[in-house]
């Protein structure tokens, strides 16, 4: 990781010309400086240069941001300020330690070795016991509480039998051993293994009527995102090792995931977060990152995925929302709307599909109003286009339009791309 | 330092939850464009022109300073604290209030962001021209302050023209109406309207804008051409000009300038000595006129490389090319001494040779880009501050050029105004009658001096290091 001295250069990059203020999600609903990038990059740099008298505030200014990305993209002098917020964070973790709860969530469950933590499996049995339904044109979804979640929301109800837990899946486990096709190794993720296993059904279909063989290794766990943007540097390390040894057990074409988040994870931050740990680890790394691929760029980019033509009616229309981490981070915008023309549905653009959902970087749970406040803006575009579903490509993404269009009265479906095809 | 009888007091008139005096809040409303941070007292965010009053009433009987702030994106330091006090910030007044179809007129709050108004009325088939290029996050009242302007000021002119009337908090808290709200006529008493207008924060607090609105040209062509040498571009504008031809926009970018936005927005123009950046509007036959027009007379003045965006995408790839100039010169080096002269349209190439003289004799970088349609050049020195010899030839290269332009008969700043970075310069341009005259207004408004102070007018203490 970075040392003291880079955050400082790189936080000393920045002009405060302002220009990142017209893209930061949290500023938009915020409208006062110390919630847009530059007073973020302000705050962390008095902070790093050791200025006395910052205190929650401080704290919370931080923990505001989305971790989009959408400033940096926009900022003509290349300012990280997403990861100078990491960098925060995790300073403010390693002097005051994570908070029981979260601490509680992201060490015994996100980290357990095998991928089928106790408290989830209970919860997913008991849930219809203390669930108030709610009947939502999405369908499956339910209000509940975990301790790590925090109440009052929409979930997506847990999935009965985890994904990674069904006898089809796990006979996926290990490669078979056919070389005329591409082989994949399946990156699956928590929010498709817990609470949307449709994606992971579809992912596996698509990906063999493409004519690729599928593998999910059985070792993966929990990418490391979630724990990274709340500071816990450690977990999101150890996380990453066990995942890359999961995927060192066979070989593979490509490895897949779709999960936006997931994939800037480990195409972007694993290069990071192992960066300098043992001999040999960089080129290790390299092996296993240069080979992620999102769903969408392998389906449309590399297997020229042809669709099931005829099938879907035209008259109903789909839109697309770009995720942060798809567009922003591993720059693909193009891919899911080409796959989308191949599902027989009328494509409409929605204004500003790149504007974030406002669940990312924590924010969904460390500030849920302010989440949904920035949610407003997408629901009003799903409303404004007229769209009968809206198409994305990240489970998190899903989780969060749900919740808003449902909140703001918006009848459309939300699905992940893969699910249309 | 404020008393607790003005902090209480502070807070009783705006709401506990408007004022600050956390050192996070100080911190992020100690800077502006010119990152030369110095920390208020305190800010505060009244909510409408009473509030605004009774703080102001306050600064007079107290004696404390209050510094007016939209979105902190100024050039010149205008909203800066430079004697302490309590920065004013109009984040909160962001209302527009109300869009008039009929009479083409706009009444909006001073912290609406000029760029939200743009978008909220074209969606009405209307135009709100002031375009500079912060106009995405700056505020309509920044925009007013400074009397900001932008590529459309050669067809459209600036802000000042699309200022009907305003509503004012004066320096000692009296709320006066100046102009109109909804006619474009209107010749009762001083024309107040055109004194605030670019009076950067000195002479009174916007609280409300009545703006004027045109119809939104049915349609626009961008183009960009490429040039092997500065000089023939600055040609291609004269001629462009001379054929009667208005662009609404016409930017010109020199090599400096191009090379370093390559590196951010990698779009293939290294090699390439000098761009012009140009926009048509008007009716759809006859921008397609115009497009064959300008391309003709580019050629005329061997234009190496000439492109019409094919849509909308395109169009905005190509301003971001424009817009991301300024910010990205740092990459050249790290301290910028930025400069916005205007010439004569017909001195141009005077100027940008002229510039580029001062730069080899004063082994400088310079940086020039800007607004060529009506001679307003952004003049960028890029030096290295911490280095004496270059901090100090930097110093001599902007004097040369505020020599340079006075003498083209031009003016030292275009839009960013004076501030505090300019203020050692102004007695460049102006007479010490004209100073003169302009103070006595100052002190007739004010008499306390409690408005902005330290601004526009060089002091002892204002002289000091710039940006
Ligand atoms: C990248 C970049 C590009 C720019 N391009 C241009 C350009 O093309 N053209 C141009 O003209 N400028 C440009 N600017 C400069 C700047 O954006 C403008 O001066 C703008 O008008 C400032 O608006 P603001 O809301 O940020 O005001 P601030 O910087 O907050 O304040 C500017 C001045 O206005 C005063 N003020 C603010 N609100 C009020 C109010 N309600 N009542 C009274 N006084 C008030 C302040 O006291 C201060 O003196 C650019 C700046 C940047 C960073
Ligand atoms: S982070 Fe970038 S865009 Fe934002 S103020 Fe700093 S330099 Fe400008
Ligand atoms: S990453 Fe997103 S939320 Fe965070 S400061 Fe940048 S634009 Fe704002």
């Amino acid at each position: 990781m970075k040392s003291l001295e880079e955050h400082i250069k790189e936080a000393l990059k920045c002009v405060r010309c302002g220009a990142c203020k017209s893209v930061c999600p949290s500023f938009d609903v915020r409208r006062r400086e110390p919630s847009s990038p530059r007073g973020r990059v302000a705050l962390i740099e008095a902070s790093l240069k050791g200025e006395e008298g910052l205190g929650g505030m401080y704290v919370g200014h931080i923990k505001e941001c989305t971790l989009c990305g959408s400033c940096l993209n926009n900022c003509p002098n290349g300012v990280d300020v997403p990861g100078l917020v990491m960098a925060a964070r995790a300073e403010h973790v390693r002097r005051e330690g994570l908070s029981p709860v979260a601490s509680f969530a992201l060490r015994n469950m996100l980290s357990s070795d095998r991928f089928m933590p106790w408290a989830l499996k209970l919860a997913s049995k008991l849930q219809g016991l203390f669930l108030k339904s709610s009947s939502v044109e999405n369908g499956l979804v339910s209000r509940f509480s975990l301790p790590f979640i925090g109440g009052g929301r929409l979930l997506p109800e847990l999935a009965g039998v985890f994904f990674m837990d069904r006898r089809h899946v796990r006979a996926l486990s290990e490669a078979k051993g056919d070389s005329s096709k591409p082989r994949i190794g399946f990156f699956v993720g928590c929010g498709v293994n817990y609470l949307l296993p449709d994606i992971g059904e579809s992912t596996v279909r698509v990906l063999k009527e493409a004519g690729a063989e599928v593998v999910v290794p059985s070792g993966q766990v929990c990418c490391g995102m979630p724990a990274l943007s709340t500071g816990d540097v450690k977990t999101a390390r150890s996380l990453a090792l066990k995942n890359l040894e999961a995927f060192e057990q066979g070989e593979y074409d490509y490895i897949v995931t779709s999960c936006a988040t997931c994939g800037h994870g480990l195409k972007n931050i694993f290069r990071e977060l192992l960066s300098g740990e043992e001999d040999g680890m960089s080129a290790r790394v390299e092996r296993f990152s240069s080979r992620v691929k999102d769903i969408t760029e392998l389906l449309e980019g590399i297997l020229s995925y042809k669709g099931r033509a005829g099938e879907g009616s035209g008259d109903r229309v789909v839109t697309y929302h770009d995720p942060c981490h798809l567009r922003k981070y591993q720059g693909i915008s193009e891919e899911p709307r080409l796959l989308l023309e191949k599902t027989g549905l009328r494509f409409k653009g929605m204004k500003n599909p790149c504007k974030c959902c406002g669940l990312g970087g924590g924010l969904a749970f460390s500030n849920y109003e302010l989440s949904m406040e920035i949610a407003r803006k997408k629901a009003e575009g799903v409303r404004g286009c007229g769209a009968d579903v809206v198409a994305t490509a990240c489970p998190g993404c899903i989780i969060q339009l749900k919740d808003a269009l449902h909140r703001y009265g918006v009848r459309a479906k939300v699905v992940h791309v893969v699910e249309l095809l | 330092m404020l008393s607790d009888t003005v902090k209480s007091e502070l807070e009783r008139i705006a709401g506990t939850a408007n004022v600050s005096f956390a050192r996070e809040d100080l911190i992020c409303y100690s800077y502006d464009a010119t990152n030369n941070p110095v920390a208020p007292d305190a800010v505060v965010f009244p909510g409408g022109a009473e509030e605004v009053s009774l703080i102001l009433k306050m600064a007079n009987s107290e004696r404390f300073p209050v510094v007016p702030r939209g979105a902190g994106t100024g050039f010149t330091g205008g909203s800066l604290p430079v004697e302490g006090g309590v920065v004013l910030s109009t984040e909160r007044m962001r209302s527009i209030r109300g869009i008039d179809t009929e009479n083409l007129t706009a009444d909006v709050e001073p912290g609406v962001v000029t760029g939200e108004l743009q978008s909220e009325v074209e969606g009405l088939g209307l135009f709100y021209p002031p375009d500079p290029t912060s106009l995405k996050f700056s505020t309509i009242g920044g925009n007013i302050a400074e009397c900001a302007g932008g590529p459309r000021a050669l067809k459209y002119g600036v802000t000042r023209d699309y200022v009907l009337g305003l509503e004012v908090v004066l320096p000692t808290g009296d709320i006066i109406m100046t102009g109109t709200k909804k006619t474009v006529k209107g010749v009762v008493g001083y024309d107040l309207t055109r004194l605030v207008v670019g009076s950067e924060g000195t002479l009174g607090v916007v609280t409300r804008a009545f703006l004027r609105l045109l119809p939104l040209p049915e349609a626009t062509r961008t183009m960009l051409v490429k040039f092997s040498s500065l000089e023939d571009a600055a040609r291609a504008v004269s001629a462009i000009i001379s054929a009667r031809i208005i662009p609404s926009t016409l930017e010109i970018m020199d090599s400096v300038s191009i090379r370093c936005v390559d590196e951010f927005a990698k779009i293939g123009l290294s090699g390439v000595e000098a761009v012009l950046l140009i926009e048509v509007d008007g009716r759809e036959d006859g921008v397609e006129r115009d497009v064959a027009d300008v391309e003709r007379i580019c050629k005329e003045n061997r234009s190496v490389e000439f492109r019409v965006a094919a849509d909308r995408f395109e169009v905005k790839d190509l301003w971001k090319v424009r817009r991301s100039i300024s910010p990205a010169l740092k990459r050249i080096k790290p301290t910028k001494l930025n400069e916005d002269v205007v010439v004569p349209r017909s001195r141009l190439v005077e100027l940008i040779s002229g510039i580029q003289d001062i730069a080899r004799k004063r082994e400088v970088v310079i940086a020039s880009f800007g607004h060529a349609g009506d001679g307003n050049i952004h003049v960028n020195v890029m030096v290295d501050g911490n280095d004496p010899r270059e901090a100090r030839a930097g110093g001599d290269a902007v004097r040369d050029i505020f020599d340079l332009t006075v003498a083209l008969g031009g003016t030292i700043s275009g839009e960013h105004g004076v501030g505090i970075t300019k203020a050692p310069y102004i007695s460049m341009e102006l007479t010490d009658q004209d100073i003169e005259a302009m103070k006595r207004i100052k002190r007739a408004l004010d008499p306390s001096g409690v408005l902005n102070p330290g601004k526009i007018f060089p002091s002892p203490d204002t002289g000091a290091p710039r940006g």
